[in-house]
């Protein structure tokens, strides 16, 4: 057994996995809020992406430049990119979604599939089918533990999304506005009576999923150097899976389900064949929702009395 | 036109409006108008008597896939420049498509745009396509439609050779009419296993492949050949569409310890990133080729600075290479202002067959395809050729590249040739 190995794949799969749930955290908030699935939303990653390029080469900042302006750059970069994607998840909501609320589920979904092929072609238009190169400016060295090598950008994917999530859980759990949400998600009618605004909370779950996905964006694109407009495409498929392995609806769930299907992938990559990982990350996801219908870690919907 | 201008200025004479002198003055004006412009006219009459003569094009041109396709596209441009500057009774021009979708070439995208072609009766035959998947899609149409097919650069050895190409061509099994005008990956495939064994000192190769008709073949091409000449293949994996990061399966083969990963597959599909992601794992040391597909400025773009030293083979000779191109060569950077791309000189001849063929035995589909399939010994600036039973070319020879001070540049070349 080459321990080395496994750890190395293991890390491997934490940087692959961090991404999956950073994205899978926006579906199952979505979905715990409204119960729609946002297929525009792993559109909305890769927009991410497309804005910090647009950010970037407008700040004219290359690996080159001195380190004071990366970092200034990357700090405008992260927090316009959040701002402006939040704001996108907003509008989407507002025009595309909300006037469908309390619509025959079909019609929302066909709509989110709808945003998601319309995002999918602007990018397509903005910045041309093929794939662009993304300005490389974190510097990547490697560290050595023992045998085991990391690359810095792997530590930045993976520490960058952890504290994405722990924020996010510290903001649901911890704040008003995130009390607000979970009694949304638990039962909209008597949030509503208790005083919450509906709309102005479910505004606000979008601009939070789609401000993470656009961060997370910003970090593939530095981590991969190449941003193509199809990314969303596979992205949000694979994120979606992740939300609903982990219990759709919960946060928790997502995280975890986004990095077991890193792990998987990762794991499949290594001692089965890199052409079955697809195959194997949805066998997962069958098995166990057939074993365990509600997720891994157990829905978390609006309870119906 | 001219009557109403007479009339009126009769009129206007007999009703006294105009004067004698300035009714000549003006009607000797109208006179020489009319007889400059009907002779444009009769100019214009005598070009009609010009048959248009259209010459059907399918390649990928937008896109990631526009490296490609757009320097292929310019050699038939030119070829039909020329013959239209040369004169004679017919007007070439080319009627072009496109079968990138998203920017990748899309075989559904290429068998539509063959039927729109065939359905235009003044193309007469049709170059391309570029990609051997697109050619499965496409070959069945065409042959069933009795038009000839030209590829300029469509590598994969089942679209001839039988038994495969045998399901191809059902239609009409006796009258092939698919040709190209390039080597195949049967080829290929062995040149870089010789090259990186004998030449680059590789004992153990582990292989990755786009999954995808061209990918696969050279990829599998690549694995015989290496293992019969008495290299180690470590290991072939595929790669799932629309992958992006390839740490994982990278890791697992620098645990391998190869001496060089060959790659089956275009840029687009995997061969830029995993080229960029090789040193993100450690994987420095050990050598990078593929074939065709690689070798294209994308690869460069995507590839950075990781693409220095990729290796890359091309089933085309290097025009720079050929005494009869220079011509060739000149003409297209001065047209151009650019240097041909692998497959342009290729494009070319196929273009200029047709256009031989037209001339030699008329705009008839059947007759040029014919024309075309009988030919033994071609002269052109791939030098001379001919086509065998199958519609491949007897000119088999693969150029070998390597990325240098970040240019695709030409190391070496094999003549499997007659």
């Amino acid at each position: 057994m080459n321990w080395v190995l496994l750890v190395q794949q293991l890390i491997n799969g934490l940087s692959l996995g961090a991404i999956y749930a950073v994205i899978a955290l926006g579906y199952t908030m979505v979905y715990g809020i409204v119960e729609l699935i946002n297929f525009a939303h792993g559109d909305v990653y890769t927009a991410g992406s497309f804005v910090a390029l647009a950010l970037l080469t407008g700040l004219g900042v290359t690996g080159h430049s001195a380190a004071a302006g990366i970092v200034f750059a990357l700090i405008v970069a992260f927090l316009l990119t959040m701002l402006i994607m939040g704001t996108t998840g907003v509008v989407i909501e507002r025009f595309a979604y909300r006037p469908l609320r309390g619509k025959p589920r079909l019609a929302p979904l066909l709509t989110a599939i709808g945003v998601s092929f319309s995002i999918e072609n602007l990018l397509q238009i903005w910045y041309g089918p093929s794939p662009v190169p993304f300005p490389q400016l974190v510097p990547n060295p490697f560290f050595a533990l023992g045998q085991i090598s990391v690359g810095q950008m792997q530590l930045v994917v993976i520490f960058s999304s952890l504290i994405m999530m722990l924020a996010l859980h510290f903001f649901v759990q911890g704040t008003k506005l995130g009390k607000a949400m979970r009694a949304t998600a638990q039962d909209w009618m008597a949030a509503e009576i208790m005083g919450i605004d509906i709309n102005k909370t479910i505004a606000l779950t979008f601009f939070i999923g789609s401000l993470l996905a656009g961060a997370a964006g910003v970090i593939t694109g530095l981590y991969y150097g190449n941003v193509w407009f199809i990314n969303g495409f596979r992205a949000g498929l694979i994120a979606f899976t992740a939300a609903v392995l982990g219990g759709i609806g919960n946060t928790t769930g997502a995280a975890l389900g986004g990095f077991v299907i890193g792990f998987v992938e990762v794991m499949t990559a290594q001692y089965v064949g890199f052409q079955w990982a697809e195959v194997t990350i949805f066998s997962v996801l069958i098995l166990v929702l057939v074993f365990r219908p509600t997720g891994i870690l157990g829905q978390q919907l609006s309870e119906r009395a | 036109m001219g009557d109403r201008e007479a009339r009126d200025l009769l009129q206007a004479f007999q009703a006294g409006k105009i004067s004698r002198r300035e009714l000549i003055a003006k009607a000797t004006v109208l006179g020489l108008s009319l007889s400059v412009l009907g002779g444009f006219g009769l100019r214009s009459a005598s070009a009609a008597a010009m048959t248009d003569v259209k010459i059907g094009v399918d390649l990928p041109m937008s896109g990631g896939e526009a490296p490609n396709g757009v320097p292929t596209n310019n050699g038939v441009l030119m070829a039909i420049d020329e013959a239209n500057k040369a004169g004679g009774s017919y007007n070439f021009s080319e009627s072009l498509k496109d079968d990138a979708v998203n920017g990748v070439h899309d075989p559904a995208q290429g068998a539509k745009n063959v039927q729109e072609l065939i359905a235009d009766t003044s193309v007469v035959g049709i170059v391309g396509n570029f990609n051997s998947n697109v050619a499965q899609a496409s070959i069945p149409i065409t042959n069933a439609a009795g038009i000839v097919q030209i590829s300029p650069s469509q590598t994969n050895p089942t679209l001839t050779k039988p038994p495969a190409a045998l399901q191809l061509r059902k239609a009409n099994p006796t009258k092939i009419n698919y040709f190209r005008v390039c080597a195949t990956d049967d080829l290929q495939g062995p040149v870089a296993a010789d090259y990186m064994f004998r030449k680059l000192g590789v004992k153990k190769l582990a292989i990755l492949d786009d999954q995808e008709t061209y990918g696969k073949g050279i990829a599998d091409q690549v694995e015989m050949e290496f293992k019969k000449i008495g290299g180690t293949v470590v290991s072939h994996d595929g790669i799932p569409k629309g992958t992006q990061d390839f740490h994982a399966i990278l890791t697992k083969i620098k645990s391998e310890s190869p001496d060089a990963l060959f790659f089956g597959g275009v840029t687009t599909t995997g061969g830029g990133l995993i080229r960029k992601q090789m040193p993100d794992v450690g994987m420095t040391a050990i050598k990078y080729m593929g074939g065709d597909g690689i070798v294209e400025d994308e690869f460069l773009k995507v590839g950075g600075d990781a693409a220095a030293n990729s290796y890359g083979t091309v089933a085309a000779i290097d025009a720079t290479k050929v005494p009869a191109a220079g011509a060739f060569l000149s003409s297209y950077k001065a047209k151009y202002n650019d240097d041909p791309g692998a497959y342009s000189a290729n494009a070319y001849v196929c273009a200029n067959l047709i256009i031989a063929a037209v001339k030699a035995v008329g705009p008839d589909r059947e007759k040029v395809r014919a024309w075309v399939a009988g030919q033994k010994a071609y002269a052109s600036i791939l030098g001379t050729f001919g086509f065998d039973a199958n519609g491949d070319t007897t000119n088999r020879i693969i150029s070998v590249y390597k990325v240098e001070s970040g240019k695709w540049t030409w190391v070496d070349q094999v003549n499997f040739g007659a």
